[in-house]
Order: C-alpha cells, then structure tokens, then sequence
C-alpha cells in the first residue's frame, strides 16, 4: 500500500504475479539454463570490476530486439519475461501489450517503469530493491522470473549480465545521489540478501571516493575520517541510551512471557513514571528550591510523631511538601523572585503541558492504531500470532487460546442471526438490569461518603471544645480515607459478579464495559489461576495519577510521592506476576489497549483534575493564615495585581504582557472567536474524513472490478485462441484446456520437462476465471502467432 | 571506539551497521550466538567472510526459534537456496529484518514469504490450511479448517481469485496496528 501511495506506478504486487515466476528452486537447476547458478554471480565482482555507467552498452543501443536474432531459441513455453525487457520494436510492443493486456494494469506499469527509470520521482527505491529481490527465494535476480526467463528466451549470459548491471547501476546512481543519512536508510530498507546490500554500498562508497578523486584526497579523507567516526559515535550512544533504559531487561522478559497485552501495562507504567519525575523536578526546581532558601516564618510548630507517616498530616503540614509551607513573600533584593506568582505559574504550566502532551500521544496514538481494526479469521490466522513469545508453556496455551476463539467464532457465525425477538429481549432486559444495579451502587456509595464527610467536619468541629489528645484527632483523620478504600473494595467484587452475567460478545466492549461501569474495579480473582487482569490494574494507575493531580495544587511535592509509588508498584506488580499469574486467554489488542489507556487518562482523569484546580484557582478564597496566597480574595487575583503593577510602573517593555491579560485573558470576545473557529475547523475535518471514507470504499469496489475484468479478458482471449486454431487447423474444436495443452505438446515435445512447476491439475482460481495458467499458454500462443504473422508481413 | 576485537575488521563492522538495524556491539553478539550454534563450523575469525552455512536443523533449536510453530519457514524464507542453510550473513538479516527497528514495509513481505508454503508467491488456501494446523497443533478438524480458511480467503481476497496476493496480504496488515510488535523476535 506503501508503494501504491509513493509511486503509483509500479506495484510490486501486481508486479510479482504469479504467472510470471516459474522457476523458483535450485531442484530444477538441471532442467534449464539458470546463469545465477554460478558461485561468483556478476554483482560480487569487486571494486575494479565495476564500470561506469557510459563505458557499458546500454541495451537500448544495441538496435536489434534480442528476439529477432535468436528465434531459433525462443520457446514459447518458456517464462514470459516480456513485461521486463525494454521495448524496441514497435510491433513487438504492440504485441507484448496486447498479450499481456490479460495482466492488466499490472505489467504495464512494470514496462514504463523499466523504460524510464530516470523519471522516477521517488529519490529512494524500494521498487527498484524490489525487481533486484527476487521473491520466493534469495536468488539474486533482476526480474522476478529470473534471469531465467531471460535464459529461456535464449539471451546469452552476458546479456543477462549486463541487464543485471544496469539494473543495479541505476540504484547506485540513485543512492549516490542521496545524503549519506539518507543512504543508509535506504540501503537498510532494500529487500535484498545481506551480502547484495553490501555490495551495493561497496559500489555507492567507490562511486563517491572516485567522484572525489579530483579533488584534494588528504581533506576528503579527514572529512570522511570524522563522518565515520560521528557514526559511530552516534552509534554507541544509541546503545549506551539503549542500556541505560529504565527496566529495559525485565520488560523485554515481561513480553516474552506474557504478550503483548500485559506489556502494555508495564509500559503505561513506565510512561506515567516518566510523566511524574517530569513534574516533579518542574515543581521543584521552581517553587521548592526557592522557599528552601528562604523559609517562611510559622507559627506554632508541631512535634514529630510517628503517625504523620500515615496522615500525611501534622508535622508535615508546615514542611514544602504542603501549600501551607509556602510563603508570600519575595524572595530575594535584585532580582526578586516573587513566590506568588512562582507558585501559580508553575503550577498552571505544568499541567497546560500535561494536556499538550496527553493530547499529543492520545492523538498519534489514535492515528497509528485506531484504523478499521481488522478481527476475523484472516486477522486471527495471519496476523495475531506473537512471534516474540518463546515460553512453551506460553506458546501452548495461546494455541489453545487461538482454537477456541476460531470455534467460537465459527459457532457464533452460525447461530448469532438466528437469535429470536424473545432472546434478543432477554438480553436487553438483563443489560439494563446490571446497568441499573451498578449505577444504583455507585451513586449510593458516593452519597454516604458525602454524608460521612459532613459528619465528620461537624465531628472535628465539635471535639475542639473538648479534651481530644491530639493523638487520637489525627488517628481520626484515618477514618475517611479507611472507609473509601472499603467500599473501593466492596464495590468492584459485586461489579465483576455482574459482570459474569452479563456476557459481551465482543472482548473489546467487555473491557469498555468494565472500565465504564466503576472507576477502580478490583476483580474476584476466578477460582484456579487467575490471570492478570489489565483492564483493573490500569484503572489502579489512572485512579492513582487522578488524585495526584488533583492534590498537586495543594500539594507540590506530591509527584514525589506518586514516583515512589509508581517504582514500587512495578516491582511487586512484577513479582505477582510472575508468581501468580498465566498468560492471558485472548490475544489481547495491546496497541489499540494502549491507545484506550491514554484515552481514558486524559479525558476524565486529567480533565476532571484540570476542572477541579481551575474551580479552585478561579472562584475559591484561599486560606488566610497560611500559603503564598493569604490575603487574596481568590488565587486569580494574584495575577491581577501583579498587571496591575505593571500597568503602574508603565515600563515599556512590560506593556504588552500588559496588553495580553487585559485582552486575550480578561475580555470574553477573545475565546468567543478562538471558541468559534476551532468549531469551523472541527467540522471541516470531520467533512474531509467523510469524504475518504467514501474514496476507500469505491476504491476497494475498484480493485474487485479489476480482478473481474482481469478473469473475463482471460476467458476472451481464450476463447479467441481457440477460435483461431479451430480455422486454422480445421481441426474440431477445442473445448477443454488439457486439449491446448496437448496442441502445444505436439509443437514441443519436451514442454512438460520444462515447466515442471506449473500446477498440471486446472486450478480454480475464482468462481469466474479460467486457470491462470492457462492463461499464460494463451498468451504465449498469442505472441507466437502474432510474430508469424509479422514476420508473413516482411 | 575501542577496537579490542579481532572477529572483523571495522570497515566490517561498518557494513554491517549501514546495511542492518543493528549496532557494532549487537552484531558482534550475534556473531556469538552462530558461533556457539557450532563451535567447530564457525570461525572466531571473520575477517576473511569464510563461507560457512549452517543447517537448518541446528537453527531451530535456538531458544528464540525452538518454540515458534513456524520456525521452519523463516529460517528457509532467509536462507539463499530456500532450504534453511544460513550463512552468518543470511542470519544477521533474518534477526534484523525480526527486529523492532526494521519498517513495516520490509515485515510484511517476509511475513508474506513465511506463509507462502509453497512459494508461488501467493497465500492459496493450502497456505492457510497448513497455517492453521501450525497454529492449532491440528486439533481442528478437517471440516472446521477448511471452513476456517474459506471464511479467511472472503475476508481478506480483495480481487477476487481466492488467494491472497501481496497486495491482500499488505491491506490486510495496514489494519493490524499489533503487526509490528507482534513480528518480532528479541535476541
């Protein structure tokens, strides 16, 4: 599809078709003239071998089509190269368009390829490492078919060679031509044995030291000395990256073992760690480090006890790990670092470049794996299968995995229509009943922890009057979070009871479905060997980054904490899954998983987050006693009286940061307009995607007509050819295909030596074509018959 | 940097770098898993590009091929004459081609070349049915696979020939995003 897009001509698909390759294992090597049979095959020549481009004939200049002058050794069973060979004659070409019109648009874009290899516009060549590659085996070949084909035909070896030649000349030319970065990528991507490749280059790097063979040699060779020497550098620095990878080692085990599925659990792991040393470091380096030198003046210190480490409460409530533990000062004579404004400006960055970021990966996330996903029996055969996994065990049990999915499969198709209004309604009923129940759940367990909440506060309130060691006040504070995490227990085990009645078809909806119905399921592990379960341990992660979000406001540090957390949770998660776990039962989608993950990170997660510290910052008073922002009458109004200072001090260059809050931020016309065009674009997008739908979809009926039309020219020509032998023989007509295959046996006896390879039994290609091979008898007849007749004409 | 070692000279190693996805030390590591395949075959010494190939049998029981039900296939899809003899260069491909840095591009025609069977440069249903009986050690039975494989050849045959062509098999991969983690080998 690649190439469809890059080239648009030459499709090595329809190139490579197989009516044209016969000759594919050194089995045959006795039946036939094979020049590629030889150990030292041209290309291999070295260095001083290698001749430029002009000093070789081209084949062009040699004025006679090589047919002409070897027809005594033309067999018309041999291998129809002809699409490859270039076009002299006018007749010639008349006929090798007309018999290969059966191929279509297939071999006619190979001729205009050969014909005109200068005109490619594409500067890098895959196509061109295509035809140097053959397929089915690693033979070095021109043309797929071989130089066989040209062999067959009665070309000599040099003729072949030199056609070899000139085909690899274009490349170097046009890897010459390359930047060397640019070079290397091309090489790497060339579909040829390792040993060509090397060749290849070999001659591109002659090409260039010979090219700058005239000028000065000592400064060519230094500059080639330190590009080299840079590469490898850059090298060993891609590797030294390479092992210094956070757990690149487990990770890799981790996959090999348990698929890709579970990786992706480990790696959304990981990008979250990632995420939060970010911030971290931000915060910081930005409000931390400038309080530490100058801490604030509190009042009424508290002791240590032991239970701060619980509460998080306490003593570290005047330390930087809270908001409280921050002052307003500035800090600082010349310059002045003003810990208002550093405080929520930090915080307003760093998580504006959060939303960037998850915006950013959510989106090419989205764009890579969220295609029209393939599933089915074509999908589970051909792509599903996890070549990295090496366990045994593993292995066995995704056989397993794979049988039951493909009967499954195969039962569903054969039942899943025949589902009656009365079952269809069965099941409607019992969806909505679960839905009913963990809606009711959920909202249930919110309002008692609401009421608990109030509780609570009247609780404190009132115990402040009395005697409560202080102890047991803190050790209260437990209470709230003690009782959330029960019900996160409590919850989940009822959800995943639902869950087994309801049963989705559909793994992909199953885990929408557990993801949606409750934020922090935890799963009854089944009875038996229970599997890692995904979708609950991501929902852990999110649920966790949620609240450190949510109390990075009010807490700065608290990233700290999360990256504690996070390198802690991938080690134990490790070691229960190892322990405990087997590989998944379905071969999970991990890169569409993945995409979900992120999905759901940001959208409720980091927008509900986002909402929250807005409301916060925007309508809320800030604490008066403590704080950077004490005094104020909301967090906002810090910006505003630092506008307008500016605005007082008229310095000029402050004033157009002046002129931006007062209106980009404070009028309301400004995000009227932004509002209003981002809808515009929204729904020109949305139009433009509407319209490649529809372009994908005539495109593939396109492609169906094509293989339509190419079946029903082959029936034509068929029967044309029959048509001819029958007046020209007077002979019966032939009816049936074995008979043109003993027509042609009467002209070569030795036509089934020679073509040992061509499937004897009349193949079916399709409900409507004749067999391709046939075809290609035809064709040959075809051309054969046409020369006659050209050569009566002379 | 370093030059320490004598198995190749460093225009060598270069070639090797330019022309694969690996890096000098990576390469030098492979170059110690062929040799411990056959200590006595293999050469410590290959600044010569000794010619020596190994045969299939001892490439399989690698621990990165030993399990895979297809192991056979891509030893021969790499190997120059088709019957799974590689040279040390034919190895360093296969490894490359099966790393995670090599295109989707170059992936899907050697997975193409794997599942070709019978090398006819299309996957027919004989491809499929003999995939199959790889993938479920052959306890479908007979009617399921050929059921199986039909369904597969309506799925994925875009011209309508009922077998799938390069370019089926290319369309096909394009809307399998997994295809380029899940075709890869680690070594």
């Amino acid at each position: 599809m690649s190439h469809y897009n890059r080239e648009g001509l030459f499709n090595p698909a329809y190139h490579d078709s197989g009516t044209l390759e016969i000759d594919r294992s050194s089995s045959r090597k006795s039946d036939h003239y094979n020049p590629y049979d030889r150990d030292t095959e041209p290309w291999q020549r070295g260095v001083a071998d290698w001749a430029p481009p002009e000093a070789l004939p081209p084949y062009n200049e040699q004025g006679r089509y090589p047919w002409d002058s070897r027809e005594e050794n033309w067999r018309p069973t041999d291998n129809m190269a002809m699409d490859l060979l270039p076009q002299q004659n006018d007749s010639l070409r008349w006929q090798h368009n007309h018999g290969s019109v059966n191929y279509g648009y297939q071999t006619d874009s190979a001729v205009d390829y050969i014909t005109a290899p200068q005109e490619q516009q594409a500067p890098w060549t895959p196509h061109m490492g295509e035809t140097l590659r053959q397929r089915g085996t690693r033979k070095m070949s021109l043309f797929p078919g071989g130089g066989v084909a040209l062999g067959r035909l009665g070309m000599t070896e040099e003729d072949v060679r030199d056609e070899i030649e000139s085909g690899e000349q274009d490349l170097v030319k046009e890897l010459f031509a390359m930047s060397s970065r640019d070079q290397i990528q091309a090489i790497r991507v060339l579909q040829m044995s390792l040993q060509n490749k090397r060749d290849i280059r070999r001659q591109v790097l002659a090409c260039k030291s010979s090219k700058r063979g005239l000028k000065l040699t000592c400064l060519t060779d230094c500059t080639d000395q330190v590009s080299r020497s840079f590469r490898r550098f850059g090298a060993n620095l891609v590797s030294v990256r390479q092992a210094m990878t956070l757990w690149r080692g487990t990770m890799k085990e981790i996959g090999g073992k348990f698929g890709t599925g579970v990786l992706s659990y480990f790696v959304f792991l990981k990008w979250l760690l990632m995420f939060n040393i970010f911030s971290f470091l931000v915060n910081f380096g930005f409000i931390t480090v400038p309080q530490l030198v100058q801490l604030p003046n509190i009042t009424d210190q508290m002791d240590f006890k032991g239970l701060e480490l619980l509460t998080g409460a306490g003593y570290f409530n005047q330390t930087v790990l809270y908001y409280g533990g921050y002052s307003n000062e500035t800090i600082g004579t010349q310059p002045t670092y003003d810990m208002q404004l550093a405080y929520f400006f930090t915080i307003a960055a760093y998580l504006v470049l959060c939303g960037f970021s998850l915006i950013y990966s959510m989106a090419r996330s989205f764009q890579k794996n969220f295609v029209l996903s393939a599933s089915g029996n074509a999908w589970c055969l051909l792509c599903s299968w996890d070549f990295s996994v090496t366990n045994e065990k593993a292995i066995r049990q995704r056989k397993n995995n794979l049988r039951i999915q493909l009967k499954e499969s195969l039962s569903e198709k054969s039942q899943g229509d025949h589902m009656t209004m009365s079952e269809k309604f069965k099941q409607f009923g019992i969806h909505l009943g679960t839905w009913l129940i963990s809606t009711g759940l959920a909202v249930a367990s919110c309002t008692a922890i609401y009421f608990l909440c109030l509780d609570y506060l009247e609780a404190i309130n009132n115990s402040e009057s009395q005697d409560f060691s202080s102890l047991l006040k803190q050790a209260s504070t437990l209470l709230l979070p003690f009782v959330v995490s029960l019900i996160n227990l409590v919850i989940p085990l009822l959800y995943s009871l639902l869950n087994k009645i309801e049963k989705y078809s559909n793994p992909r909806t199953q885990i929408y479905v557990i993801i949606l119905s409750v934020i922090g399921t935890k799963c009854l592990p089944s009875l038996g060997v229970p599997e890692f379960d995904i979708a609950r341990n991501v929902l852990d992660l999110i649920y966790a980054q949620t609240l450190a979000w949510i109390g990075i406001y009010f807490s700065p540090l608290l990233p700290a904490l999360q990256m504690i957390k996070l390198f802690i949770t991938f080690y134990l998660k490790k070691v229960s899954l190892y322990q405990n776990c087997q590989p998944p039962r379905r071969s999970g989608r991990a890169a569409q998983m993945q995409t979900i993950f992120i999905a759901l990170l940001f959208f409720p997660s980091f927008v509900g987050a986002m909402s929250m510290v807005a409301y916060t910052v925007w309508s809320l008073k800030p604490s008066k006693d403590c704080g950077p922002f004490q005094g104020l009458s909301t967090t906002f109004e810090a910006v505003a009286l630092w506008m307008e200072r500016l605005n007082i001090q008229n310095l000029p260059e402050s004033m157009w940061a002046v002129w931006i809050y007062n209106n980009m931020i404070k009028s309301e016309l400004f995000f009227y307009l932004i509002s209003l065009i981002i809808l515009v674009l929204i729904y020109f997008f949305w139009q433009v995607t509407q319209g490649r739908k529809l372009l994908i979809s005539i495109l593939r009926e396109q492609i169906i007509n094509e293989g339509k039309d190419k079946a029903f020219l082959l029936g034509k020509l068929q029967k044309l050819q029959k048509a001819k032998q029958t007046t020209a023989s007077s002979q019966p007509a032939y009816t049936q295909m074995p008979q043109s295959y003993d027509r042609i046996q009467e002209i070569e006896p030795d036509y089934e030596q020679s073509l040992p390879s061509m499937p004897r039994t009349a193949e079916a290609t399709g409900p409507n074509g004749p067999p391709i091979t046939s075809a290609l008898i035809q064709a040959m007849l075809a051309r054969r018959q046409a020369e006659e007749d050209e050569e009566e004409g002379y | 940097m370093g030059n320490k070692q004598t198995i190749f000279t460093d225009e060598q190693l270069d070639a090797y770098q330019d022309c694969t996805f690996f890096t000098r030390k990576e390469i030098l590591r492979l170059h110690g898993r062929y040799h411990e395949l056959a200590p006595h075959l293999v050469p410590m010494d290959y600044t010569n590009d000794p010619d020596v190939k190994l045969p299939l049998a001892l490439i399989v029981n690698m621990p990165e091929l030993k399990e895979n039900p297809f192991r056979s296939r891509i030893v021969e899809s790499f190997s120059e004459d088709g019957e799974g003899n590689l040279c040390f260069n034919d190895f360093v491909d296969m490894f490359s081609v099966l790393s995670e840095m090599a295109p989707r591009e170059l992936k899907a025609i050697y997975a193409f070349k794997i599942y070709d069977f019978n090398t006819d440069n299309f996957i027919c249903k004989e491809d499929l049915e003999k995939t199959l009986n790889k993938l479920t050690r052959e306890e479908l039975t007979p009617e399921e696979v050929t059921l199986v494989c039909e369904k597969a050849i309506e799925e994925a045959d875009l011209d309508g020939d009922s077998k799938l062509s390069f370019a089926d098999f290319e369309n096909m991969i394009s809307r399998a995003p997994d295809f380029l983690s899940t075709f890869h080998i680690r070594i």
